[in-house]
């Protein structure tokens, strides 16, 4: 058959079977993009005659002697095509995976279609930018200022991989020709808690193309957990790689690799496994009943299901309910709901000729999944290299060792190299979710609204596997109870075992879903009082005064670096009062509501967090940063340049970087808990500081003068008149035996807080249970902003993830359970028309903890999301919606006039 | 997960097509392929031989023959909102289109492999219905037209026989007295519908219903009409009272399945207020 491809004819025969993406990627036109594998997401998007097509959804075939363009063939020569230039202009992507299916569905618009984006672009999915920046492209609004030598910080300046991403040429873990490369599948437990009584690996293992087959008897029998933290043990080792008793629908029950991934996925379908199946339990509150089945035998039995258990008391909350004039007690839940970023989990494993072994991982902390292998299989850790490319988005659920092990198992046993890329179905039945909690929060109050006492129960859902489990529940009862002042408070938490697929970190951390909790619960307690919500709680958010104190009276390391929650309050009143809003849909059946929520976090968490940077002069008188946190969309590469031209006095593109690779960058813990500009940053800020000193002690000790004499400029150091260049600078240093490197670690302690408030205004129709979002303003106190084009970024896509949590995401299990909507088309995470644009706006504070007056700010502002949209709700309708989602059938639900 | 390596044959008519059929015992014709592709992936479906019938001219292109618009099986989604003679004469398939799936997805999917997959939950089989549209069958004996009210028969159950080809839908052409509306409700923008109906009758020049169809999509194992509605709405002047009176008639009518996220008296609350917005929709000339 005849191809035609980005402009290159040649004659290949497809495989039976084989999609057009799979051909285009096995050709090496790594820019199509897998997020899917049903045409739902959109990433695979290439033209076929000039139409956009999903390339997963045409079989190679129907391309034969057609024209097939990719994003890797759209520009003309060096000149980009105008929407990829736009792309870079507004920095229309965060992780980039979706951008390229994004440009080529965009690039075909014509002007009556880019007059309907809602409808035109329902096709491709974004998970995170909030489509805000894509919108801005579209538009032709350019967001990247001028890298100005010196004034790095504090400007919007571009991804460095940027012009990769648009092109088509970036490469993602998964973009990669390894010769001789083998494929990993898995075969997933079909019941929630069995005990497997044999395996059959015979019939697998006369499947054409099936090298190998491994069960929970071919793998070190080591206990550990896939949770990724710097100190392992807030995660129970309640895991083996292969077990012998399955815990949860989708756990893995044997690996087949294979020479293809079909032969592989063949292999696993012809497994014979013979299972005992056992009793399962899904609810928390029933695991923790006497009689209920116990997960796991392995030392905590004495507790049953109750994995951990966190409690805590100031004061007197007896005292405090005794007191009050007004009492306030409800129940409200979270749901269960999964990260979707683009880029499922996956690694690629292979042997160099030195026998070293190296894992390419799509991680958010490869230095601790090294770690964790080395656990695993005994290795040296000199033996081992873990590192990451580009990795397509995280959001939590890369804090976890999923798929490292088993390559790694494969490529030991066949000494071939080894690939296993998830599914989009795995990312829902074998990945990390957020924990569904259950909170009861009780609030007594004067009536004037002064709190007297706050007592909240969260019942934390953590599935099969502890991981994250006890981190998640104590964030649940730390942060979003210091954001009140009262004398009395109490908190009790309980992490529970169920037969369900394991909760993980999810951004927000288990504060978001208490965050829901009490957010909603301040504003039934106003209501109660007859008191305005803004008025409630600024008569007890706590204040830059306050000693910040949760439920434990023991000393912390949190404090304020700043404040700016008051500002923050004042800028969401100001901007619902007086800001753009859309108007209420014309009709009968609108109810029109706002709400307000607020949301304190911790920057970084309160378990060990380290990160270390090494830079040196480079001989042109530019600079090499190696740090070792992940860049996964978060911007932190782009963050970190400009910390350090910031210091340098250069401009941030003079700064080569390289990060999150155990051989090349120092140690890092990993990207999570809103450490890369905190830690990470602080590292590279501290790295940066010892280099400048580093050259102009250099310089005053070859001139006989003071470094404090001298300045670093962008190309030079100057002192009066004088101006030695760089690249002079260097020869001569190194010359002379000198070298311009320098190293330094930083170690997060003491953490400061930020602050996020969501207002929403809204209108939901009473009949159809339909909701317009009409306004969303969102103030956040992230101290200064390094790049207050990527903070708009984060706050932009935390906004919309927290929309589908509130209103449209659910994992939806039968009673036996079995996820009944593994795929995109029934889980729905936001489409551009699902996204209002927000009003975003900054409290002005400086912190002194984070680097350059920067506070965290990668996950807080998801957190006021769905409570403010509870509040709104209930301002419109006087229906407290407790539970999430807030799905058209519960809003019908409550809405409907009783007979 | 991968689907079966089968094997693939283009045919260029309708004879070579259903011959390679019948000769594979285990085939599926492709279309435009945006269900059957998926469904291959999942392993829904695993045949051995994939028919493609792309090539076959007579399923091609969109021609008026008398008051008759034939638009072969292969015409594309995204054909419905560019075709002239289709927003002249079937303007119901235009103003449905902009629901179908995704722009990605309305370029390669076609309005014969809709019809024929007939997808309970999909917007161009019900609008068969509403446009009394008939379906030409290539088979065994040759071409045979059915009726729609005859073609949608189970859940993904049509008239077509195994091997059976949609060749052709044949939809009526409207006239200046003809009035229709299509709309659907749905959770997410742009998702699938909850419930989704389209409607075409021929009114008077009093604006007193001549008659009219009325067909309901998501609501049960194969797109309905509501007759009853259409009985009553018979030779009346749609107003407040008309409609509230056949919005009553909706209970009787449909019978949707349990669903937990979606409960029968919800999707029939939701059929009443449909049917009301689009009989508003027509009670003045479209």
């Amino acid at each position: 058959m005849n191809f035609s491809i980005d402009g290159h004819a040649f004659s290949a025969e497809p495989h039976p079977g084989q999609c057009l993406r799979t051909f285009l990627r096995e050709r090496g036109d790594f820019g199509v993009k897998k997020g899917c594998d049903q045409g739902d997401c959109g990433a695979c998007t290439v033209w076929v005659d000039g139409a956009p097509i999903h390339s997963c959804l045409m079989p190679a075939f129907r391309a034969a002697d057609r024209k097939v363009t990719t994003i890797q063939g759209l520009a003309s020569g060096d000149a980009l095509h105008p929407v990829q230039q736009a792309f870079l202009d507004a920095q229309a992507f965060q992780c980039g995976y979706c951008s390229a299916g994004m440009i080529m569905t965009i690039a075909a618009l014509d002007e009556t279609q880019r007059a309907d984006l809602p409808r035109h672009l329902k096709g491709n999915l974004c998970r995170c930018t909030g489509y805000a920046a894509i919108h801005d492209a579209i538009d032709g609004v350019v967001n990247v200022s001028d890298d100005i030598a010196g004034n790095a910080c504090g400007a919007s300046l571009p991804n460095p991989f940027g012009p990769g991403i648009v092109t088509g040429h970036a490469r993602y873990t998964m973009d990669l020709d390894v010769a001789g490369l083998t494929h990993l599948k898995v075969l997933r437990a079909p019941h929630a808690h069995a005990r497997i009584r044999s395996i059959d690996k015979a019939p697998a293992l006369a499947v054409p193309g099936v090298l190998a087959v491994f069960t929970w008897e071919d793998v070190p029998r080591r206990l550990y957990s896939t949770a990724t933290h710097e100190d392992h043990l807030v995660d129970p080792d309640d895991t083996y790689m292969l077990d012998d008793v399955v815990r949860f629908v989708g756990q893995r029950v044997a690996a087949v690799v294979g020479e293809s991934e079909a032969a592989a996925e063949a292999g696993c379908r012809a497994l014979t496994v013979e299972y005992e199946v056992l009793p399962a339990v899904f609810d928390p509150e029933l695991a923790m009943a006497p009689q209920a089945p116990v997960l796991h035998h392995k030392g905590g039995e004495a507790h049953g299901n109750v994995f951990a258990e966190i409690r805590g008391e100031v004061g007197s909350i007896a005292e405090g309910f005794a007191e009050a004039d007004a009492i306030h007690e409800r129940t409200y839940t979270t749901s269960r709901v999964q990260h979707v970023h683009l880029e499922t989990h996956g690694s690629i494993a292979w042997k160099s000729d030195d026998g070293r072994i190296h894992v390419r991982t799509s991680s958010q902390a490869p230095f601790i999944a090294h770690e964790k292998l080395c656990h695993l299989f005994g290795f040296i850790p000199a033996d081992l290299h873990v590192f990451t490319e580009r990795v397509g988005g995280g959001f939590g659920g890369k804090q976890e060792m999923l798929t490292e092990d088993l390559c790694v198992l494969a490529l030991l046993k066949l000494g071939r190299p080894v690939k296993w890329e998830y599914t989009r179905e795995e990312q829902f039945i074998g990945a990390s979710t957020r924990h569904q909690m259950t909170t009861r929060v009780k609030l007594g109050a004067k009536a004037d609204g002064t709190l007297t006492a706050i007592e909240i129960r969260v019942v934390s859902n953590t599935g099969a596997y502890g991981g994250h489990g006890s981190e998640t529940l104590a964030a649940s009862l730390s942060s979003p109870m210091s954001a009140y002042r009262c004398a009395n408070k109490k908190g009790e938490g309980f992490v529970v075992y169920t037969n369900m697929v394991p909760g993980g970190g999810f951004r927000g951390y288990g504060a978001s879903q208490s965050t829901f909790a009490i957010e909603c619960a301040m504003d039934d307690l106003a209501k109660l009082l007859g008191i305005d919500p803004f008025t409630l709680r600024r008569r007890n958010m706590v204040t830059a005064d306050d000693w910040i104190e949760a439920i434990w009276s023991g000393v912390s390391d949190v404090e304020f670096g700043s404040y700016g929650l008051d500002q923050c309050m004042d800028l969401v009143e100001e901007a619902l009062a007086t800001g753009p809003r859309r108007p209420v849909p014309a009709g009968e059946h609108w109810a029109e509501g706002t709400g307000i929520a607020l949301a304190m976090l911790e920057s970084g968490p309160p378990t060990e967090h380290r990160s270390g940077a090494v830079m040196e002069l480079l001989p042109d008188g530019r600079y090499h940063l190696a740090v070792g946190s992940t860049e996964m969309g978060n911007g932190s590469v782009t963050s970190h340049r400009q910390l350090a031209a910031s210091v340098l006095g250069a401009r941030a593109q003079d700064i080569d970087i390289i990060n999150a690779d155990t051989d090349k960058a120092p140690f890092d813990t990993g990207t999570f808990a809103s450490t890369g500009t905190v830690v990470a940053g602080q590292a590279v800020m501290l790295t940066a500081t010892a280099l400048r000193q580093n050259i102009l002690s250099y310089v005053a000790r070859i001139t006989a003068t003071k470094p404090d004499d001298w300045a670093l400029e962008a190309d030079a150091v100057v002192g009066g008149n004088a101006r030695i260049s760089l690249v002079e600078l260097h020869a001569k240093g190194t010359a002379a035996g000198h070298r311009f490197l320098a190293k330094r670690k930083a170690y997060l302690s003491p953490r400061t807080v930020a602050f996020n408030v969501q207002g929403i205004r809204l209108a939901v129709h009473r009949i159809t249970g339909d909701i317009e979002i009409l306004q969303s303003v969102h103030a956040a106190d992230i101290g200064r902003l390094i790049n207050p084009m990527q903070c708009r970024g984060q706050i932009n896509g935390s906004i919309a993830m927290g929309l589908g949590w509130a209103l449209t995401e659910h994992m939806d299990y039968d009673d036996t359970g079995h996820l009944k909507n593994a795929a995109l088309r029934n889980y729905r995470i936001p489409s551009f028309a699902d996204v209002p644009r927000t009003q975003i706006l900054f409290a002005d504070t400086y912190d002194t903890i984070g680097p350059l007056g920067a506070k965290a700010q990668g996950e807080c502002a998801i957190n006021p999301i769905a409570p403010a949209i509870s509040n709104a709700l209930f301002d419109a309708t006087g229906v407290r919606f407790a539970s999430l989602p807030f799905t058209p059938d519960r809003i019908f639900d409550q809405l409907q006039p009783r007979p | 997960m991968k689907a079966r390596a089968f094997s693939y044959v283009r045919s260029e008519t309708l004879a070579d097509a259903y011959a390679a059929f019948a000769q594979a015992g285990d085939a599926s014709y492709i279309s435009g392929g945006q269900s059957l592709v998926p469904a291959l992936a999942l392993r829904l479906q695993a045949p051995e031989l994939l028919v493609d019938l792309g090539a076959v001219a007579e399923m091609h292109g969109v021609t008026l023959d008398g008051d008759m618009l034939r638009i072969g099986g292969l015409t594309r989604h995204a054909q419905m909102l560019t075709e002239p003679l289709i927003a002249r004469h079937a303007p119901l398939l235009a103003q449905a289109a902009p629901h179908v799936a995704h722009p990605a997805i309305r370029n390669r999917g076609t309005l014969g492999g809709s019809v024929a997959l007939a997808d309970p939950a999909s917007e161009f089989p019900a609008m068969m219905l509403a446009m009394d549209a008939r379906m030409e069958i290539f088979g065994a004996a040759g071409t045979r037209l059915v009726p729609a009210d005859a073609y949608f028969q189970d859940l993904y159950q049509t008239a077509l026989e195994p091997g059976e080809i949609l060749v052709a839908l044949h939809v009526p052409s409207v006239g200046p007295r003809h009035r229709w509306a299509f709309d659907e409700l749905t959770r997410r923008r742009g998702d699938y519908a909850m419930v989704g109906a389209g409607l075409q009758g021929l009114f008077e020049e009093d604006g007193r219903i001549e008659h009219i169809r009325i067909a309901f999509f998501s609501v049960a194992a194969t797109p309905v009409r509501v007759k009853s509605v259409e009985a009553a709405l018979a030779g009346r002047k749609i107003d407040a009272a008309l409609i509230a009176h056949v919005q009553g008639l909706i209970d009787a009518e449909l019978d949707p399945a349990e669903d937990e996220h979606l409960p029968p008296a919800m999707r029939l609350h939701l059929a009443r207020v449909l049917l009301g917005r689009l009989l508003q929709t027509v009670s003045s000339p479209t």
